[in-house]
């Protein structure tokens, strides 16, 4: 197998068991800069099992996952490093409720990129004016709107300026009015050339902005395919079942 | 017949108001006299300002030195339960080191929560520090390892507390575990076991009042040598239970407040 440069993540047979349940049975894939991975499936297919196995989150238990290059599933490779350049963005946005929006963007550039305090708050501020919540940077996240929370989650992942950002089903948890303004900044960062994977249920989403939709069940990619042939021609009957299902 | 009962009558209710009168004013004397002897004569008030020096003095190093004490094994036991399985896969000294530490912990927990205070304290007095006689700094450390076993497990439940996704945020974001303890999760700790945390500090105040035991003057023990002093238990025993009484009503009056304060970031 010839190594491309471009290719930013590369998944060889990941296994992952929780205790005697194996909920990923060995997956393939790869990564390249640029793409926008959608992965789809029912829920307990393994989907966000994957996306929490690529930064680690979850320790797979067998196979390897080559991070520019390097392989992060080696105990000897230091994670934190790596996970700087993965940004993660989670369903319940995990913002640190503790911490004004402000400081929960600059802690990671200042505690981890060594950035002076001026200089972190002018990148946060400028991706906040960037989704439009740059009056709100005092607040705290019980302040605001779910919508809003997950748009600073996704800004405070950009901060760290990372090469791939993961999204954990982003918009699972908030309420059908405000879908729409989280998935406006996912398509902006992808019409930009952002790197993403992203763990969904909005198959509008998959078939406007992905490069590739991945469909997995029961532990394993079942198809990957183009978005148009994806939903236009599924060859699985899993998936003919599962598309007739939701969409 | 009715005159007669009630010449009697007038005449008994006479007696109970005039009884009552001079009731009132010989207690009010004896109080005063109470009063004087206990604590004016031979200037014994200073005895009891001087306990009560103590008191808060040991309460607050104890309550430190419980709280240090208390962070540093709630940190261990829970990183042993979180990361334990982990760092035995990747092998190294790591958790061959977390484990001694996390089985030293558990050690203490037990040997602590399961003896008596007094006991503790007459064994550091009597065994582990006879030869000192700063019996105010023995009492501090006494009672300060006392209560980093009860803080410990105050903490321990907090961290357990606080939501995985917040420890998941931070590492994704690159932060290591430590990081993420001391910017993300003991922050939030704080605020979770604060009302616990406070009720502990409540219990050493009182507890410490075991510390005459080894000949500290506390306020306990001031109370109690007036009372051996003037043979009059009354005045300096509800006096010295008046000032416990105080104290800890002020503090929890603060508490509130900073409950209040803390409250601010979560509407």
């Amino acid at each position: 197998m010839t190594t491309n440069n471009d290719v930013l993540i590369k998944v060889d047979g990941l296994q992952k068991s929780f205790g005697s349940i194996e909920v990923l049975k060995g997956i393939d894939a790869e990564i390249k800069k640029g793409d926008v991975i959608v992965v789809i499936g029912a829920s307990g297919s393994g989907k966000s099992t994957f996306l929490r196995c690529l930064n680690l989150l979850e320790e797979p238990t067998g196979g390897q996952i080559y991070f520019e290059g390097t392989e992060i599933t080696d105990p000897k490779v230091n994670i934190n490093v790596h996970r700087q350049k993965m940004g993660m963005v989670f369903q319940q946005f995990n913002l640190f409720p503790h911490m004004t929006i402000l400081k929960n963007m600059t802690i990671g550039p200042m505690k981890l990129l060594k950035k002076s305090k001026e200089e972190a708050e002018k990148t946060a501020i400028e991706l906040l004016e960037r989704v439009g919540l740059a009056d709100r940077k005092d607040a705290y996240p019980s302040q605001l709107s779910g919508g809003q929370k997950q748009r600073v989650a996704i800004v405070r992942a950009l901060a760290m300026n990372p090469e791939v950002i993961l999204f954990d089903e982003p918009t699972s948890a908030l309420d059908p009015e405000m879908v729409g303004e989280v998935l406006e900044v996912m398509k902006s960062l992808a019409k930009e050339g952002m790197t993403m994977v992203v763990v969904t249920h909005e198959m509008g989403f998959a078939r406007e902005v992905a490069s590739k939709v991945v469909f997995i069940d029961e532990g394993v990619i079942k198809e990957e395919n183009t978005p148009e042939e994806f939903f236009a021609n599924p060859k699985c009957d899993r998936l003919k079942d599962f598309l007739s299902k939701v969409l | 017949m009715t005159a007669w009962i009630y010449t009697k009558y007038v005449d008994f209710m006479k007696g109970l108001f005039i009884d009552f009168g001079e009731w009132i004013k010989l207690s009010w004397q004896d109080f005063v006299d109470e009063f004087k002897l206990n604590f004016i004569e031979g200037d014994r008030w200073e005895w009891l300002v001087e306990g009560f020096g103590n008191t808060l003095l040991i309460t607050l190093l104890a309550g430190l030195i419980g709280i240090a004490l208390g962070v540093i094994i709630a940190i261990v036991r829970s990183t042993y339960d979180k990361m334990g399985p982990d760092l035995k896969k990747r092998g190294g000294i790591g958790y061959g080191l977390l484990k001694f530490f996390n089985s030293i912990c558990n050690i203490y927990l037990t040997v602590i929560r399961g003896t008596p205070v007094v006991v503790q304290l007459l064994i550091m007095y009597f065994i582990i520090f006879a030869s000192s006689t700063n019996d105010i700094m023995v009492a501090v450390i006494a009672f300060g390892i006392n209560s980093g076993a009860y803080v410990a497990e105050i903490f321990r439940s907090g961290i357990m507390s606080v939501d995985k996704g917040q420890f998941e945020a931070g590492r994704s974001l690159g932060l290591n575990y430590i990081q993420t303890m001391i910017y993300i999760v003991v922050p939030q700790m704080f605020k979770i076991v604060l009302p616990t945390l406070c009720n502990e500090f409540i219990v050493l105040l009182k507890e410490t009042s075991v510390a005459g035991y080894v000949g500290t003057v506390d306020l306990t023990k001031a109370g109690d040598l007036i009372r051996g002093r003037t043979f009059s238990a009354f005045m300096p025993l509800i006096a010295v239970a008046l000032i416990y009484l105080v104290v800890v009503m002020i503090f929890t009056a603060l508490v509130r407040k900073l409950e209040r304060r803390l409250r601010n970031s979560d509407h």
